[in-house]
């Protein structure tokens, strides 16, 4: 077992950049989106219930396939890399 | 009253100021600085630069410079002051000069060169510049457009000077005919429309800056862009692709990779009408490729003349005394005669190409530059002259009076639509109203449409629904309909839904322990799992609380990041080659069990893990290259086993006795005889045979027989 972190220490932690990833308000709204065929083979995995992992560089797919389902995405930050 | 040009800091001009110096050859520098400065030493080049910049902030030592230029000098800079924009392309500059009857040609350009007052818009990483004539030269056989700038100071400085431009003929009005105004807003509105649509579609443009086809048809069929505007006096082609123009020029609309976008409203928008007005008006000398009678004829090579001749038209009516008044046809005659375009050419000149009364009363009018009135003498047609605006932009006059503020002029409706009454609309309120409401109509009274679409636009383009809700209460006469308000709670919920981080940074923590301790010091934000946490915001990373112990780029290929036991089923996960998808694979194939003494996370293949995979889409050859690719090895057969067993024939357990012999060549010797041979099921070795049971007796029989007897059994 690692060992309890010392209080005010550095933690350890891995980065994990640039992550496609886009949560939902609970798991049957996940589902329903994993029911889309077009979103369905857009994700990579889901990671939580509410956390789907999308295949990199397919979020612009993903936003167009949620607003034609009638969905409102939030967008957080820029959907594609700066020029 | 604020200008583009006094609202926006001076040091973007004065640093393009100083890139060009620091593109001169040395000698230029040192010529340029003689007449900027007057070193009376051999000072460093970039000494030199820095105080010719410093001279160019000093409105009356420009004012001397400016006395002692030749005419022509001091008219192109008025020229570029009356335009509000330091900045200009070359040809159309010279040939208003040339209107103003100077044909030197490009002598008055290199005179401001050589003087410092002005500078070629030279390129990054060209070479250093030996000889103005050389510049225009060069970029005149390669075809490129020139431009030149001088600093805003120095244009305003030049302002005012008189062009030389006589008074046109007046014309008296009707005793009874009053001055007619309009309230400046038709252009911003249609700049909005512009703006909205863009945002909702990119428009592509060809390589050479015309539309496509499809794009051009939809501008110039587009009823809130093509309808005549409800105050222009005079109906105006194709508005939309002018529109299109004029939002770009003024920087609502972006250009990048040949696709238009939309960018901020810029800041005059938000200082008031006249400003925004502007705004606009700089932007005309770029509405190039549109003509006032013959509407988008598209980006040609050759000159656009109409931008300057409406200048021109402009100009000779500041000639005029306040309350006289012009016809267009008159103004269009001196233009016709005097500008290089049309001198010389024998141009059809009936009223259906007549340009300057389309220009004026259908583009001046409405952006409130000149007022007109009815011509007594001829059915339908206009006198005009310059508004207050348009003598505070074009003669010198006074900054003319805001309009009065109305501020509740919203009527929002039960069924979502907003009338927008215009005498209260502002820029601010147009820009405002673009972002989360759609235009459906424009005139007299605008109508706009609340919907999910627009709203949600609006939203991800930082409004809130506080904001909306405030905006709409602040300016409407009454409250928002409950209903309304329900809608809007309703659509900005349904966003909140749903999140989608594009390029989300996520934490992964060793042991949910060093998770929480992250999230006690409120290191963290959106907590995903007992060991992952999401950062939306890059920027609010606080480095300094965390050692880094890995990090991977989540589009980076999978690595082989799993050790497999030796009972071909236990997991151990390599954390430093690990990545998110790994995580998701995991939770479908394994169960989790406690870390190992070496405290690396292990997980457990078992038979209904393993069915459970298979049944959900992970079929046994997928199975076996996700083994390959995460372990480097096959399915072990243990895992083989679990996955399969149910599929597999059904195995026979029979009883049977296993004879040894003393060495190879016997049991050779007892397979091939047939009489031992027939009761021989199946050599287990070299030496050992499995006879069936009941063929033991019949076989110990033979081999006493052949005196070979058996031990045992």
């Amino acid at each position: 077992m690692p060992p309890e972190p010392a209080a005010g220490a550095r933690l350890p932690v891995k980065l994990h950049q640039k992550v496609c990833l886009v949560l939902t308000e609970d798991a049957v709204l996940a589902e329903e989106l994993l029911a889309r065929k077009k979103l369905a083979q857009e994700v990579a995995g889901r990671l939580t219930p509410t956390a789907l992992l999308v295949r990199p560089g397919r979020v612009d797919a993903v936003v167009e396939e949620l607003r034609k389902a009638g969905h409102t995405p939030q967008v957080v930050g820029p959907a594609r890399p700066p020029a | 009253m604020p200008t583009p040009e006094t609202t926006a800091t001076v040091d973007p001009w004065a640093e393009r100021a100083r890139a060009a110096l620091t593109r001169y050859d040395e000698d230029i520098v040192r010529l340029v600085a003689g007449r900027l400065v007057k070193p009376r030493g051999h000072w460093p080049v970039d000494d030199l630069v820095e105080r010719s910049l410093a001279a160019l902030r000093n409105a009356p030592g420009i004012d001397r410079r400016l006395k002692e230029l030749p005419p022509a000098c001091r008219k192109l800079l008025a020229l570029l002051g009356v335009l509000r924009r330091p900045d200009a392309a070359v040809g159309p500059l010279l040939s208003l000069l040339a209107a103003l009857g100077h044909t030197e040609g490009v002598q008055p350009l290199l005179t401001l060169f050589e003087e410092g007052l002005l500078f070629p818009d030279l390129p990054e990483g060209a070479v250093p510049l030996r000889a103005f004539e050389g510049w225009l030269g060069q970029a005149a056989a390669a075809g490129v457009p020139l431009h030149v700038f001088t600093l805003p100071l120095v244009a305003e400085r030049a302002r005012g000077t008189d062009l030389g431009l006589p008074a046109p003929p007046t014309v008296e009005a009707s005793f009874t005919a009053t001055a007619r105004e309009a309230d400046g807003l038709d252009w911003p509105v249609r700049m909005a429309v512009v703006w909205q649509q863009v945002a909702a579609a990119p428009l592509r443009r060809t390589q050479n800056h015309d539309f496509f086809k499809r794009d051009l048809a939809r501008l110039r069929g587009d009823p809130l862009l093509a309808g005549p505007g409800a105050e222009a006096l005079a109906e105006l082609p194709d508005t939309g692709p002018l529109a299109v123009l004029l939002a770009h020029a003024s920087g609502l609309l972006r250009e990048q990779e040949g696709e238009l976008t939309a960018a901020d409203f810029p800041p005059a928008w938000n200082d008031g009408l006249f400003p925004t007005l502007t705004c606009v008006w700089t932007a005309l000398p770029e509405a190039k490729g549109w003509q006032p009678v013959r509407g988008w004829v598209g980006p040609g090579d050759g000159e656009d003349p109409y931008p300057a001749a409406g200048l021109l038209c402009l100009l000779l009516l500041a000639r005029l005394p306040e309350t006289a008044w012009a016809r267009p046809a008159d103004l269009e005659a001196w233009v016709r005669e005097h500008h290089p375009f049309w001198a010389g050419r024998s141009l059809p000149e009936d009223e259906a190409n007549a340009w300057a009364a389309p220009w004026l009363l259908g583009l001046a009018y409405p952006l409130k530059i000149v007022q007109a009135t009815t011509d007594p003498d001829a059915e339908g047609g206009w006198l005009v002259r310059l508004s207050p605006y348009g003598r505070w932009l074009l003669a010198g006059g006074p900054p003319p009076a805001a309009p009065p503020a109305f501020r509740q002029t919203l009527l929002v409706q039960p069924n979502y639509e907003v009338i927008a009454y215009r005498q209260g609309l502002t820029p601010s309120l147009l820009a405002s109203l673009s972002h989360v409401a759609a235009w459906k109509s424009a005139g007299a009274a605008c109508m706009l449409e609340l919907n999910a679409e627009q709203v949600y636009r609006g939203l991800e383009l930082g409004q809130t629904l506080e904001s909306v809700m405030r905006l709409l209460n602040q300016h409407g006469m009454r409250q928002v309909p409950d209903a309304v308000a329900d809608g809007l709670r309703t659509w900005s919920n349904k966003r909140e839904r749903i999140v989608v981080y594009p390029r989300a940074l996520l934490l992964e923590f060793a042991s949910a322990a060093e998770l929480e301790e992250a999230a006690s010091r409120g290191l963290i934000g959106v907590r995903l799992t007992d060991r992952l946490a999401l950062v939306s915001d890059e920027s609010q990373m606080q480095y300094r609380h965390f050692r880094l112990t890995g990090n991977r780029d989540y589009a980076a290929p999978p690595e082989r990041c799993l050790d497999v036991d030796d009972d071909g089923l236990t997991l151990a996960v390599d954390a430093g080659r690990a990545d998110l998808l790994l995580e998701t694979e995991l939770a479908r194939l394994t169960e989790p069990l406690p870390a190992g003494d070496d405290g690396r996370r292990r997980y457990r293949l078992t038979q209904a893990t393993l069915r459970k995979a298979v049944s959900n889409g992970f079929p046994l050859p997928v199975l076996d290259e996700w083994f390959v690719k995460r372990s480097g090895e096959p399915l072990s057969p243990a895992a083989r086993l679990l996955a399969t067993a149910t599929q597999q024939a059904a195995p026979r357990i029979t009883r049977a006795v296993v004879v040894e012999v003393a060495d190879e060549a016997t049991a050779d010797g007892l397979v091939q005889w047939p009489v031992t041979g027939a009761l021989i099921e199946r050599r287990l070795g070299p030496t050992a045979l499995l006879v069936a049971d009941e063929n033991v007796g019949p076989l110990r029989e033979r081999m006493d027989e052949l005196g070979l007897p058996a031990d045992g059994g």
